[in-house]
């Protein structure tokens, strides 16, 4: 148990133990629809400070069985780049 | 034209793009930092020989090797991307989109926080970010600091610290809660603390290690525990002490923290300030491979190796035609072990690229060897099961092999 609620988890984004808490009890769902919910861990550094932490707290309000799999999963870009480096401009 | 793509220029990249050069292979490195030497560029330690370990020369030794076989290290190139292409690998990055047949991840490892209230205040950084301050940039973090959570890392910086002259006024445990787990209970704390004790220069600590490993002394030790803490070279460990918030303004000002019991419990009307100017939190490390994971490249969760890994065989290939992985991304070890992870890795690709001087000899399999002599020798050990780690990844290998390989591609 996180005592203090406004303990915030994800920094990027803002979101609290309590936002992910009451998000999980509200709508009883996985890892990747709290992740969508809130956006814990899609923020600016695209979780790789907060993603332990995150999978940790995730587990403890609905185990995961299936550890194989990454909870969180990994969507490109995995930097934060520009538009412009996307479309393929690199002046 | 490049036949190998080497992403990350820490030891195990580095000795990758060596030992594939070597054998006659064209080598890009790519980097995101400014220089390259990965993590190497913070360690400083006394190995248990006496010999100290400077990783700022260990990487510039690799620096001059890479550099006399021509390859090709660009630093400050960051990659956000990965695809298959007509033959090989897509590598995009921050200053255009790289081709070749082979690539080498060796992306290393990321920390983890434990969040603790207070933990956005200015003041308040990772236990590695105080080291790369220290170390690499010069720049002193403080005037009196707090680590909280008490693993090998921190023992290890702390060590640094003290060397640079930077006063660590104490290191306490996180308050246990979902996310410390394990690392908020003194019990389990001192158990694995058992396994680094060489690194704690204390006479009592280093004593009370073989002692420890009964475990009715354990628990007796635990439940003992001095309420001031051992000193490590001044520095008191204080296990039965865990910190509930981090309290300031406009920056850190201190630390609030409680005494618990052996199992991380608060014993209540027990809060204590202290005062201090940075606090540094050691969560732990974990295996950085994003990289691997947009690739399509399978997963094996393993906590003895740091988590999830990108599967892997001893000759560090992934189930992905041509896509390889070294150090870090593969489990959490030393420095000297991603390094020999590196070797076999670039020996690995010449192989498969058809290089006759790592295809004749027995030069792959003693590098592989050489991985597991040089895991039993080093000073730092992350994890005490790291061994039976190793072994479950290559089960899994092996009970996968020849699945997810496409057709006319060989592997291992
Ligand atoms: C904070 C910290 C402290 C450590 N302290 C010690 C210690 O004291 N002793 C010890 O033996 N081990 C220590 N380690 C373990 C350390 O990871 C290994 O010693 C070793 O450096 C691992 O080598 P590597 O080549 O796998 O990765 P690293 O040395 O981490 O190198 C990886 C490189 O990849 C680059 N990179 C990552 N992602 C990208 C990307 N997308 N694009 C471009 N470049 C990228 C990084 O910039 C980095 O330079 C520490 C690790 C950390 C994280």
């Amino acid at each position: 148990m996180i005592e203090n609620k406004q303990l915030i988890i994800c920094r990027c984004e803002e979101v609290t133990y309590e936002q992910l808490q009451s998000t999980a009890r509200q709508h009883t769902c996985s890892a990747r629809e709290l992740k969508l919910r809130t956006r814990a861990g899609m923020g600016f550094c695209g979780g790789r400070t907060c993603r332990i932490a995150l999978d940790a707290i995730m587990d403890s309000f609905i185990p995961d069985e299936n550890k194989a799999v990454i909870p969180l999963k990994y969507q490109p870009p995995i930097r934060p780049v520009s538009f412009g480096t996307v479309g393929g401009r690199h002046d | 034209m490049t036949d190998l793509i080497v992403i990350g220029s820490g030891p195990a990249g580095l000795a990758g793009a060596i030992a594939a050069a070597g054998t006659g292979l064209r080598v890009t490195v790519v980097d995101e930092f400014i220089r390259p030497g990965g993590r190497l560029l913070g360690q400083l330690h006394q190995e248990p020989s006496g010999e100290w370990w400077n990783g700022i020369k260990e990487a510039e030794k690799l620096q001059h090797e890479a550099h006399a076989l021509g390859i090709n290290i660009r630093c400050g190139v960051s990659v956000y991307n990965i695809e298959t292409a007509e033959a090989g690998w897509k590598v995009y990055t921050n200053e255009g989109v790289l081709e070749a047949p082979f690539v080498l991840i060796a992306t290393g490892a990321a920390e983890y926080p434990i969040p603790v209230p207070g933990w956005t205040l200015p003041g308040v950084m990772s236990i590695g970010a105080a080291q790369v301050m220290t170390n690499v940039h010069r720049v002193q973090a403080g005037r009196k600091g707090i680590i909280i959570g008490a693993n090998i890392l921190a023992f290890a910086i702390l060590n640094e610290l003290q060397l640079a002259g930077i006063k660590v006024d104490r290191v306490v445990l996180p308050e246990k809660n979902a996310v410390s787990r394990q690392a908020g209970e003194p019990e389990a704390v001192i158990r694995s603390l058992l396994n680094a004790a060489h690194l704690a220069p204390s006479a009592l600590l280093r004593f009370g290690s073989r002692l420890m490993k009964n475990e009715t002394i354990r628990n007796i030790g635990t439940r003992f525990y001095p309420k001031n803490g051992l000193k490590i070279n001044g520095t008191p460990l204080q296990l039965r002490k865990a910190a509930v918030e981090i309290i300031g303004t406009e920056q850190v000002e201190g630390v609030r923290t409680v005494d618990i019991d052996a199992y991380g419990h608060v014993i209540p009307g027990t809060d204590r300030l202290y005062e201090a100017d940075f606090v540094c939190i050691a969560g732990g490390l974990y295996p950085l491979a994003e990289l691997a994971a947009v690739a399509g490249c399978p997963f094996e969760y393993i906590p003895e190796l740091g988590g999830h890994v990108p599967r892997h065989s001893e000759t560090m290939a992934t189930p992905l035609p041509g896509l390889f992985v070294a150090g870090n991304i593969t489990g959490i070890e030393s420095g000297k072990v991603a390094m020999a992870q590196g070797t076999a890795a670039g020996l690995s690709i010449a192989k498969q690229a058809g290089k006759q001087a790592a295809a004749s000899g027995r030069q792959l399999e003693q590098a592989i060897e050489h991985v597991r002599t040089i895991r039993q020798q080093v000073a730092i050990q992350f994890h005490p099961d790291i061994e039976l780690g190793r072994s479950q990844m290559n089960e899994q290998w092996k009970a996968h092999e020849g699945t997810s390989v496409q057709p006319g591609e060989k592997i291992g």
